[in-house]
């Protein structure tokens, strides 16, 4: 069986993105928020706790809000909070920083909360916290431009651009391209803050201590065609975001390195970058910077670069979750079926019953050696042309998994008797023993394999496996490199 | 009848196939009236018959007794599982407490009706056992916002049972019956307290297929996109459907019928309904029920075997939940797409089995357009499952 609840938190924190960005006032958002989060976590009870208030709750009847327990909670004075109906919860707070700072409690009848919950309430709470900011200053310049016709045309365009970052979150949430969200908030950035350009930069995958050009506004191609890869050390307030993970503002460039000068013509005079995230780690920053003598950047400007700097770091996470779920389920290095991947699908095709199933257990022989003498990455590749050559001698029907070290195992599907199963063996063992070009020699491998035969006796996944992995070890010790069907006598030989 | 060895509970339970709903109501009403001071009375009749006809009737033998009830896909009850039926069951004894209440027009404000039927709940004095039971019509929309008012009001402190009235896959017009009237568009509750247990248990007999999807694309209960692929495609794909269920509608409502898409929760995987609201061309799915983006999902599939497991263990923990009380009698709602894997036959086995679990105390239930069952957290609407409410 799957267990369901492990997957990351960040499909959770998708799901919320979605709820959250389709809110138009602060007080629905809230009230999204705590059904949402208790859904999540199949909590009784979540509450929203700002300046000494609660401000959103489910869980308790109406008018029933134990409003100093949850304040209690809020302070963590206390962790566990009586519910009517679900009895003594336990109850976890996270606090979000900011200029509308709060608290967002959640409790649960039964055990403690895990870390991944943890970490989920911690995701939701930065995203509420983000909403709630947007919405707010919606809300504040609302108010303004009734009081104020002077600041009328400013105000108009900056609540142009604030409903803009709830398009890009829409943008997000429906998964369009990702090079298509990245340039959307390149491109509102500076449409925000007014700057001359905008560049997200991120590290660049063979090289760490480089970053990578990924989207920009106002660079001139010539000089920063997409794709460029710059030094972090010489990247000004770029790197120094990414390395100290927080932002940095640089105001004058007479000591700026010559590349930054290069790129931009000469004409920068100030720079502000925020870092971006993915799953929490920083994995680049998104750089404004301006060719006026007199930018100052302030509180306000820095709030707004945060918060699209939060937009990328939402878009990169929500990119790579479709990919990280599919490793969870793959092996890393072979992109076959991991070992539990491959558990889950045995013992369904076993339980039904549709098809007869043959198992071959196979294990390289001296993969150690070439590990010893040519080193990991040459065993890696080792492990990848295996992979590929198994691959190529099964069916669709057919499924290959890689169960660590140099072990895979094979389900053959609608195969019930030795003679298939052991041509099937025959062929891989024919093809494994072709040269293989590994770190510029030609090895030949062997393998050793055994082959146990789903009979009706056998109803458990792991007793086959085990079957086949003990006729396996009948190969090893008959000399290897060979193939051998499983009989009941080779019981007394593990004994 | 089943009566509590202290004589302050019972329930009884009266069913008549007569085509008159008049007189089918009376024969049932009073086989399922054999205890003092009824409380309540709880009517589970095919679509086909007179509302009006039935609260005339057992208004007549039981007056003064509060009604609610709802058409439906079948009746269950301890002779087995039919249609066009009239099935009464009663509650009655000086350990039940009953209030009720009603509200209509309920679309588009399906919250606000929620809270509404909840406040029935304030009507009835402090008890240690309580339930809200709730009959919605089952052709509402959004049938989880009616619960998400319940809890607005009520919060976590009362179990929500119940389910959405069936009208026999016509999709026509189901209807609720309470407060002496027959409507439709409308939810009908009865906050039961008891000086007892009541004990409330859920289950589906589904189990996922392959690799988990991710809904990458969804609105207004629809999932446009699995994994970036079109989400009928990949679903069908997963379940390597055949040809004709790509291409025909009927095709895909008959093999998505028994094949619900598992939605990821902390504790499992809660199905979801996707064989109606087919969407050939868009190649999207969805059976009204939310389903959110980001969501992980399953392509589930099922059997009768599953299914009877399913049945065992929700009898079986509902009953366990009673503790040291005897058992005096059982509600059952079973998901009316389960008629269509179990078919015929399937169907007279599930209710010989629930007829076992109760082991001669009386029950009774319908096949529903959804089953409610809110035990802990906050979600309680279900689709494809079995709740169960055993009464001490």
């Amino acid at each position: 069986m799957t267990d369901h609840g492990a997957e990351s938190p960040h499909v959770e924190l998708l799901e919320l993105l979605a709820v959250m960005s389709s809110f138009s006032d602060e007080d629905a958002a809230m009230g999204g928020a705590v059904e949402r989060a208790a859904q999540t976590l199949e909590a009784e009870v979540a509450a929203i706790v700002v300046d000494d208030r609660v401000t959103a709750s489910v869980g308790f009847p109406a008018k029933s809000v134990p409003e100093a327990d949850l304040l209690a909670i809020a302070r963590r004075e206390r962790d566990t909070l009586h519910v009517p109906g679900a009895g003594e919860c336990v109850a976890i707070v996270v606090e979000w920083a900011g200029p509308h700072h709060g608290h967002l409690v959640v409790a649960r009848a039964g055990n403690g909360f895990s870390v991944e919950e943890h970490s989920v309430v911690r995701g939701m709470a930065r995203l509420l916290s983000l909403t709630l900011t947007m919405l707010r200053t919606l809300a504040a310049e609302h108010a303004m431009r009734e009081r104020s016709e002077q600041l009328l045309d400013s105000l108009r365009q900056r609540q142009r651009l604030l409903e803009h970052l709830f398009d890009i979150q829409r943008s997000i949430s429906r998964r369009r391209p990702l090079a298509q969200i990245l340039d959307l908030i390149t491109s509102a950035a500076q449409d925000l803050l007014g700057d001359e350009m905008v560049g997200l930069w991120v590290y660049d995958t063979r090289d760490t201590t480089r970053a990578r050009l990924v989207s920009s506004v106002g660079l001139a191609q010539d000089f920063a065609p997409e794709g460029l890869t710059v030094p972090l050390a010489e990247a000004g307030a770029t790197g120094a975001a990414m390395l100290t993970d927080d932002v940095v503002v640089r105001c004058g460039y007479q000591d700026t390195s010559d590349l930054i000068a290069e790129l931009t013509g000469g004409a920068l005079c100030a720079s502000m970058a925020a870092p971006v995230h993915d799953s929490g780690t920083v994995t680049g920053s998104l750089l404004v910077g301006s060719y006026r003598p007199d930018r100052v950047y302030g509180p306000s400007d820095i709030q707004t670069l945060r918060a699209f700097a939060d937009q990328v770091s939402l878009a990169l996470t929500d990119a790579n979750t479709v990919d990280r779920m599919y490793q969870a389920f793959r092996d890393s290095l072979t992109g076959l079926a991991s070992r539990g991947l491959f558990l889950d699908l045995l013992r369904e095709r076993l339980e039904a019953g549709s098809a007869p199933v043959a198992l071959l257990f196979l294990d390289l022989d001296r993969f150690k050696d070439v590990n010893d003498t040519l080193g990991h990455a040459a065993g890696d590749a080792l492990l990848v042309t295996t992979a590929n050559r198994l691959t190529s001698q099964l069916r669709e029907t057919d499924i290959v998994a890689r169960f660590g070290g140099d072990e895979f195992v094979v389900m053959l599907s609608g195969v019930s008797n030795a003679t298939e199963a052991s041509a099937v063996a025959q062929r891989i063992l024919g093809v494994l023993g072709e040269p293989m070009l590994i770190g510029g020699r030609k090895l030949r491998i062997g393998a050793s394999i055994g082959i146990a035969l789903h009979t009706p006796d056998v109803p458990d996944p792991a007793d086959l496996i085990r079957r086949a992995d003990i006729a396996m070890y009948q190969v090893k010790r008959n000399g290897r490199c060979g193939y051998r069907m499983f009989v009941d006598d080779m019981w007394s030989a593990v004994d | 009848m089943t009566e509590s060895r202290d004589g302050r509970r019972w329930m009884g339970v009266g069913q008549s196939a007569h085509p008159d709903s008049h007189t089918a109501a009376d024969a049932a009403g009073r086989a399922a009236l054999v205890g003092a001071e009824p409380k309540l009375m709880i009517v589970f009749a095919g679509i086909d018959h007179d509302g009006t006809a039935m609260l005339d009737a057992l208004g007549h033998i039981a007056p003064g007794v509060p009604v609610i009830g709802c058409s439906t896909h079948g009746e269950i009850g301890p002779d087995g599982a039919q249609d066009d039926t009239v099935l009464v069951a009663a509650i009655g004894g000086a350990g039940f407490t009953v209030s009720t209440s009603v509200a209509t027009e309920v679309s588009g404000r399906q919250r606000d009706a929620g809270a509404e039927v909840a406040r029935c709940v304030a009507d009835v004095g402090a008890a240690p056992y309580r339930v809200l039971m709730l009959l919605t019509d089952g052709l509402l929309r959004d049938q989880e916002a009616i619960l998400r008012g319940c809890y607005r009001e009520l919060g976590a402190s009362i179990p929500l049972f119940g389910g959405a009235a069936g009208d026999a896959w016509r999709m026509t017009g189901a209807y609720v019956l309470g407060d002496g009237r027959t409507m439709s568009d409308a939810v009908v509750a009865a906050t039961i307290t008891s000086d007892a247990p009541l004990s409330l248990a859920v289950r589906h007999g589904w189990h996922e297929v392959g690799e988990p999807m991710i809904v990458t694309s969804a609105e207004l209960g629809r999932v446009y996109t699995l994994d970036d692929r079109p989400a009928m495609d990949l679903f069908l794909d997963r379940l390597s459907a055949p040809p004709d269920a790509y291409t025909d509608t009927q095709a895909f409502t008959q093999f998505a019928l028994s094949r619900p898409l598992g939605v990821r929760r902390r504790s499992g995987l809660e199905a979801r309904n996707v064989s109606t609201e087919v969407d050939m061309a868009g190649r999207s799915i969805g059976g009204g029920s939310a389903i959110d983006h980001g969501s992980l999902v399953w392509a589930m599939t099922g059997d009768e075997e599953s299914i009877a497991a399913a049945t065992d263990q929700a009898c079986e923990q509902a009953l366990t939940g009673l503790g040291a009380y005897e058992p005096v009698g059982m509600l059952t709602l079973s998901c009316a797409g389960l008629r269509a894997v179990l078919g015929e036959d399937g169907t007279r086995r599930e209710s010989e089995r629930l007829a076992k679990w109760a082991a001669g105390i009386p029950f009774a239930g319908f096949h529903t357009y959804g089953e409610i069952a809110r035990i802990r957290g906050i979600d309680g609407f279900h689709n494809q499952t079995l709740a169960v409410l055993a009464f001490a």
